[in-house]
């Protein structure tokens, strides 16, 4: 906590509370306890207040109880040789400032004094307040006033686009921007974002809705920018809004203060933007907005409370306007504005995909002939790939899009050349094991562009633009376009911006290749070190329990999906995604046996899972409770008990097996989530796992396999074998070709001098 | 001899959910409704007394319906036009509940409106004391335009909103929390997906007493046991202790009922098929008896003669021994 802050949001603490004291007595002594006091059109009286203290103020009378809350609040400015002001008193300092700043707006709705007069103005969509002078004067006429507090109708209305997160947040901005260009442009970034902007505050007697009035700005509930006055007590209003929210969708009532806060922390997007001189009052402020959940960002040099706690992240953000980056100052603006999105975490929307070709997965598996095609990237004639890499937040410009080197306009049609699409991704919750789950989207996402086929990933690329797309003004920006779009939309919850850099230029594309090529590397190396042992968490997986409502996959780094589809990391950028999703994390707790991988965690797992079905599961052996199936896995691994061993059938394999079924036939014992020991429906790649079967032997296992299986997956499968110390091993098993009876298959298995037959007995 | 029957002793129950609210609880209903509560399967009496009945409800449109069969626009005749007179002879017919489906369209062939939605809604609780759900036309922008409307002008009614579907729930779940309402969701039939809607809808803060689901069904002869079998699953789950399972299901065996060739087609079909009116009654009938003996806890029904054979059978049911 800076004690620079404490002391001065104290000190201005002391000083509003004070004030209100006054003010208090001072109207009582005029016009006596029993004058009503409101806010206009609210059923929740001053809502601060009534929220935080559960005093539901209808006279002035009732005012002193409230700024004696406040004043109880209050802790002596801290003495310079003194070094403890921490946020406790901080916090309570602000929440005392906010009681005395609503009590002040109160008495000021009585005197007249608010909604704060401005001679000219005219509110875009009305207001709450109808003045009673006013009410004889034409409608068309300006109404004169700022907008003062919200009333409900706007607060439900704005309330549900909140919540149902149609609007992302709101920005209370207090102060005066550098320029009134600034000011113009920070509010048009906002509302760009849909982000609701709530006006207050002044520095040197210049505010920001002067800023906005003088350059022609519509102000008011249809703009969607409400200028609430232009002093900092105003500020008052943005968080009375808040308070409302919480009490009228949040399902809370007067006086739970703390829950209050917290719903607006998790829920409420809302965030300070201190423009200009931060003064004692202004910091009082800010640190009973920080109460609620919502960080300060300044453009100002102010002392900065990074460690997270009480916000989501950052409390209070200092970003000097003349030090941001940016070519001028209306991109200082947007990278500010930017930046303000960043600490509270506000996600952005992309509603489409702005590209001048249809999108949409009707288009994912176009094909473009040779004929069709303006220009391909990668294939044979050229080399084409993509890489995305995780960046630090601040590295990131969201939704810039660069070119570099040129164009495809050169190139003869029907031609080709080499392309580099790189995209750099950040998020708050990004991980580096996402990069290749987020990687492989982008053959979807490409492909979902009408006119343009993508075939492969990473560096075996290849794209293929049509004559149409090109034709309809397709060119490698767009490619840039979707891939900025899908990301928000599909990865929205991992991440926050998406940068994407195409890359033509032979030098420096060589270069990110041979970067790229290192990442893949790193890569695999990290899918081979990724084990069981190394982590403490598996997932579930129910995407199936439509078809086999009892059937639970359990998917571990060294187990993959039955159905191939989805391995640890998917499952875990899944639940990232989707945390009410079908991947849910399996805690593995105390190991039970870690010979058959049972673990009090997978077991008590399978037992919910199944809904009391399975009572145990164990990860590594088809003999003892091997794991169910749904209906989708790509092999059946099946005991043959004369040979000693198991065979395993792919689902590509229609011919007769030695256990004296096909495949379909097999499938209907292997499925429906019933655990049948000797049967079970895997994965493919899960054979060439070490923990494949392991409690019952491992790989050597295997005696027969469909040579779909024996060819698809010679390279994985060669690897077993040198493992398992007998390279000739694959030569070892029979396959369809050779063998479909059991009485073929033992002698044959003799003959090649299978281990299988010389293992302990399987049964 | 005597033979002990075995009970089964759940841990979990049905949530309680009252629909309606009287001028006493801040709405005009003259009566209430309560279902679920249940801690057993259905009808089991020698383990539980059923706590609620299983309620009837009927559905009406807010404009007479282009599609909708002869059969049912003879069975109400003229009050179809009017939403008021019809939910009145609804109530008439012995209907617990009305269920007011919004469309696209009005009356005079305009393109409905949420002004046009509001009339109908305040028409429809005008011309009956029932607890009343309001479901938008079924299309995400204007069933969230639509409800947003009706839902600020019944404040307090404790209208039961819809539809919540997984791809739009986040506004109607928002308008019924500003206004004191509650909401129905549906989901495809699958038991992980209705489980999903409703951790999504109550992690938005939607207490769990203000929610039904609808897992969608099929009619008799439609798919039937596939929907039968996953509301058993949900209330089995229920029992178990699963919190996002025990909500109170309300399905729709009305609108499925009247999509199968059986009750739609009068002509042309055998004989022995029998006489349309009373074939094409007894096959809602006929599904809403099932679904209620999967666990449903509001049936939606269209014509008033099954209303009173399903009224019938449930008495059969309620009554012990």
């Amino acid at each position: 906590m800076s004690r620079y802050i404490a002391t001065r949001a104290i000190r201005g603490a002391n000083g509003l509370v004070a004030e209100a004291e006054a003010m208090v007595s001072s109207a009582i002594l005029d016009q006596g306890p029993d004058t009503p006091v409101a806010f206009p059109n609210t059923a929740y009286y001053l809502p601060v207040a009534l929220g935080m203290t559960g005093i539901e103020v209808e006279t002035l009378g009732q005012l002193s109880d409230v700024v004696a809350h406040a004043r109880r609040l209050l802790h002596p400015v801290p003495a310079d040789h003194q070094w403890t002001p921490y946020l406790g008193e901080t916090l309570d300092s602000g929440m005392a400032t906010l009681l005395a700043a609503e009590t002040i707006e109160a008495i000021r709705y009585i005197d007249g004094r608010q909604p704060e007069v401005m001679p000219g103005f005219d509110l875009a969509g009305g207001s709450a307040f109808t003045s009673p002078d006013t009410d004889a004067v034409a409608e068309e006429s300006p109404n004169g006033h700022l907008n003062g507090a919200i009333d409900d109708i706007q607060l439900r209305s704005w309330g549900i686009q909140l919540v149902d997160g149609r609007m992302p947040g709101f920005a209370a901005i207090v102060g005066c921007a550098k320029s009134n260009e600034v000011a113009v442009q920070i509010v048009r970034e906002l509302q760009r974002r849909n982000i609701l902007c709530f006006l207050s505050g002044n520095v040197n007697g210049r505010s920001i809705i002067h800023q906005l009035i003088e350059e022609g700005v519509e102000l008011g509930y249809d703009t969607y920018t409400v200028p609430f006055g232009t002093d900092t007590i105003s500020a008052i209003y943005a968080l009375g809004f808040a308070t409302r929210s919480a009490l009228t969708f949040g399902g809370l009532k007067g006086g739970q203060g703390r829950e209050i806060l917290l719903y607006n922390k998790d829920r409420v997007f809302a965030f300070v933007l201190a423009l200009g001189e931060v003064d004692d009052l202004k910091y009082a402020a800010a640190a009973g907005a920080i109460n609620f959940g919502f960080p300060v960002i300044a453009d100002t040099v102010i002392p900065q409370i990074l460690p997270t706690g009480v916000t989501t992240y950052e409390h209070v953000v200092s970003m000097p306007f003349n030090e941001i980056d940016g070519v001028d100052d209306l991109e200082r603006a947007e990278r500010l504005v930017q930046k303000c999105i960043e600490v509270r975490g506000v996600k952005v929307h992309i509603a489409d995909v702005p590209v001048p070709v249809p999108y949409g997965s009707a288009f994912e598996g176009e094909v473009v002939r040779k004929a069709d095609m303006r220009v391909e990237f990668g294939g044979k004639q050229s080399r084409a790939f993509e890489y995305l890499r995780m960046a630090e937040l601040d590295k990131v410009t969201d939704g810039k899009i660069e070119v570099v080197g040129p164009d495809f306009s050169e190139i003869e049609p029907e031609g080709h050349m080499d392309l580099g699409i790189v995209v750099d991704v950040a998020g708050r919750q990004m991980e580096k094991d996402f990069e290749p789950v987020l990687e492989r989207q982008i053959h979807y996402f490409v492909n979902g562009a009408s006119g343009i086929q993508h075939i492969g990933q990473r560096d075996i690329a290849w794209i293929r633009l049509s004559t149409k797309a090109t034709d309809a003004g397709f060119r490698l920006e767009g490619f840039g376009k979707i891939l900025h779009a899908r990301f928000h939309a599909d990865f929205g919850a991992i991440v926050d911006k998406v940068q994407v850099t195409l890359v033509t230029d032979p030098p420096m594309l060589t270069e990110l290749l041979n970067e790229a090529r290192v990442a893949y590397d790193f890569r695999n190396k990290r899918l081979e070190d990724l084990t069981d042992t190394a982590v403490d968490v598996f997932y579930s997986c129910t995407l199936c329990q439509s078809f086999a409502p009892n059937h639970v996959c359990i998917v571990s780094p060294e187990r993959l999906g039955l159905c191939g589809a989805y391995n640890w990391l998917d499952c875990k950028a899944s639940f990232n995604i989707n945390p009410t999703g079908p991947n849910q994390p399996i805690k593995l707790g105390r190991s039970v046996d870690s010979i058959k991988g049972y673990w009090e965690g997978t077991n008590e797992y399978a037992k919910i899972g199944s809904h009391g079905v399975v009572d145990e599961v164990a990860m590594y052996s088809i003999m003892e409770n091997p794991m169910t199936a749904c209906g989708c896995f790509e092999c059946i691994v099946m005991l043959i008990p004369e040979a000693n061993g198991v065979m395993v059938v792919s689902r590509e394999d229609t011919s007769m097996t030695p256990a004296g079924m096909t495949f379909s036939t097999l499938a209907g014992l292997a499925g429906g989530g019933i655990q049948t020991p000797g049967v079970m429906g895997v994965g493919k790649f899960y054979l060439a796992s070490p923990k494949f079967i392991s409690a019952d032997g491992g790989f050597k296992r295997v005696v027969w396999m469909s040579s779909f299986l024996k060819d698809s997956m010679s390279d994985e499968l060669k690897v077993v074998a040198d493992l398992a110390g007998d390279p000739a091993l694959i030569d070892r098993i029979a396959d369809e070709r050779l063998v479909t009876t059991v009485e073929e298959l033992l002698p044959w298995l003799e003959e090649h001098e299978h281990p299988a037959l010389t293992m302990e007995a399987i049964l | 001899m005597q033979i002990e029957i075995p009970k089964d002793n759940w841990q979990g129950s049905v949530n309680t959910v009252t629909l309606g609210a009287t001028p006493e609880e801040g709405g005009t209903r003259t009566r209430t409704v309560t279902i679920g509560g249940q801690q057993t399967l259905p009808f089991l009496h020698f383990e539980q007394t059923p706590p609620n009945r299983p309620v009837i409800a009927l559905e009406i449109t807010a404009a007479r319906p282009g599609d909708w069969s002869p059969v049912l626009l003879d069975a109400w005749g003229d009050a179809i036009d009017d939403p008021g007179n019809w939910a009145g002879a609804c109530e008439s017919a012995g209907a617990d509940l009305i269920v007011l489906s919004l469309g696209l369209t009005e009356a005079d062939g305009r393109s409905a409106d949420p002004e046009s939605a509001v009339r109908a809604t305040k028409s429809t609780l005008g011309g009956t004391g029932l607890p009343l759900i309001v479901l938008g036309p079924g299309q995400a922008e204007l069933d969230n335009d639509f409800v947003i409307a009706v839902a600020d002008a019944t404040k307090g009614e404790r209208l039961v909103l819809g539809l919540c579907e997984d791809s739009n729930y986040r506004t109607i779940v928002a308008a019924a929390m500003a206004n004191d309402h509650l909401v129905v969701g549906r989901t495809p039939m699958d038991v992980n997906l209705a489980k999903q809607l409703n951790i999504l809808i109550t992690d938005m803060g939607l207490p769990l007493d203000r929610i039904v689901m609808d897992p969608t069904t099929g009619a008799l002869g439609y798919g039937i046991e596939y929907g039968y079998s996953v509301m058993e699953r949900l209330r089995i789950a229920a029992l178990q202790g699963d919190a996002m399972t025990q909500l109170p299901l309300l399905v729709n065996p009305g609108a499925e009922a009247w999509k199968t060739k059986e009750a739609k087609v009068g002509e042309g079909v055998p004989d022995s098929w029998g006489k349309w009116e009373e074939r094409a009654s007894n096959w809602e009938t006929v599904t809403a008896v099932a679904l209620i003996e999967a666990g449903a806890d509001i049936v939606v029904l269209r014509h008033p003669d099954s209303v009173t054979r399903v009224r019938n059978a449930l008495d059969e049911l309620m009554a012990v021994g």
